[in-house]
């Protein structure tokens, strides 16, 4: 059975993702740019994420940016890793489904990495997502299959060192990887 | 009236180190004049040039950089100029190129034409700078542009005063004189 994820372990999770990309950053880019931060987080907001957006208000060393839309989350992000800047993006299916043709141009055909953590809205907490009542949640995982992004369920706080096993991927294979987050965060 | 082409030349020029970011109709005239690895051409996801941009700024706060944007493209993603207002990028120049039509697919007009008003839009979203560029003449009759591009960015006002005629003639149908005749640059200012 899923179980919620409290927010202190996913931003724990996320730091110690962005510290990791911020070494290999280091190694690879020929003047890495300079900051106090650690990384940023792109967000549409996301009911089912909103315990990680209302706790990443007091964090200083994780920048957020709220955007109005996922198709220029996932631009800027295509922006901050041409500028050597590691960044999640936080959104909901629904935002997934919205954003597909950027997802296309910028993360398939542009092999930029974008690493998506996507709030699964809605899904019953007894049923396998992809047998959902709702469309939304039963399309989530076959659209993602539908163009070979790979992704995986964050089922419980046991699931988080899947957040950096999947941020890791999106970077080893130029393109885009998901994280779906089952239930709503605590 | 001032031809896109004009006004990527003087950009060319006066650069410096900035990235630029193309899209659509500027794309392949600033590659040819700029085929260097200080540009990233926006292609395949068409509205995405002004959040690319911001995400460059934002990662690079010691480069300026300037997007090419169309006003067809920006319609397309409109909600990126609060984003980028938001996200208070001192070092980002959004010009927008203003021709009232999509250039690429053949010309067919934007919705609004040319009464769409880019800069009381990205006024309202909360642009810090925000102003037209058009060609002016001086009394002798000598040309003049005003400036936005450079790493302290200037900006002549002197070219709201007087426009061209082919830009006045556009002026008289357009709800508050500011609509720009085809191929007019419009730099929506600096976030």
């Amino acid at each position: 059975m899923p179980d919620s994820i409290p927010a202190s372990l996913i931003i724990d999770t996320l730091k110690d993702t962005f510290r990791e990309a911020r070494a290999w950053l280091a190694a690879e880019v020929a003047e890495p740019p300079r900051h106090a931060h650690l990384g940023w987080i792109l967000s549409v907001p996301d009911t089912h994420q909103r315990t990680v957006l209302a706790a990443l208000d007091k964090e200083a060393v994780l920048r957020v940016l709220t955007c109005a839309t996922e198709d220029e989350a996932t631009t800027i992000a295509a922006g901050l890793w041409m500028g050597g800047e590691p960044c999640v993006l936080m959104i909901q299916h629904a935002g997934l489904y919205a954003s597909v043709n950027t997802l296309r141009g910028v993360a398939i055909d542009g092999r930029v990495p974008a690493f998506y953590m996507i709030g699964l809205l809605s899904r019953e907490k007894d049923k396998d997502p992809r047998e959902s009542h709702h469309s939304m949640v039963r399309y989530c995982e076959p659209l993602l299959d539908t163009f070979g992004v790979p992704h995986a369920r964050l089922e419980g706080p046991d699931d988080v060192h899947l957040i950096p096993e999947y941020f890791r991927l999106a970077r080893e294979r130029r393109g885009a990887a998901a994280v779906l987050v089952g239930l709503e965060t605590i | 009236m001032l031809k896109p082409e004009d006004i990527l030349r003087a950009i060319a020029a006066a650069r410096g180190d900035a990235i630029c970011v193309p899209t659509m109709t500027t794309a392949p005239a600033w590659r040819t004049l700029a085929p260097d690895d200080l540009s990233v051409t926006c292609v395949g996801f068409m509205g995405g040039a002004s959040s690319l941009g911001l995400g460059l700024a934002l990662a690079r706060p010691d480069r300026r950089v300037i997007v090419f944007d169309g006003d067809g493209s920006l319609l397309m993603q409109l909600g990126s100029l609060a984003t980028i207002a938001g996200a208070q990028a001192r070092n980002l120049t959004h010009l927008v190129f203003k021709n009232g039509v999509y250039h690429t697919s053949g010309a067919q007009g934007i919705p609004g034409g040319l009464t769409v008003d880019f800069v009381l839009m990205a006024k309202g979203a909360g642009y810090r700078n925000h102003p037209p560029l058009h060609e002016t003449r001086d009394k002798d009759g000598a040309t003049r542009r005003n400036s936005c591009v450079g790493r302290r960015p200037e900006v002549r006002r002197q070219a709201d005063q007087a426009a061209g005629a082919a830009s006045r003639s556009h002026a008289t149908r357009a709800r508050d004189h500011r609509a720009r005749g085809p191929g007019e640059a419009l730099p929506a200012g600096h976030a």
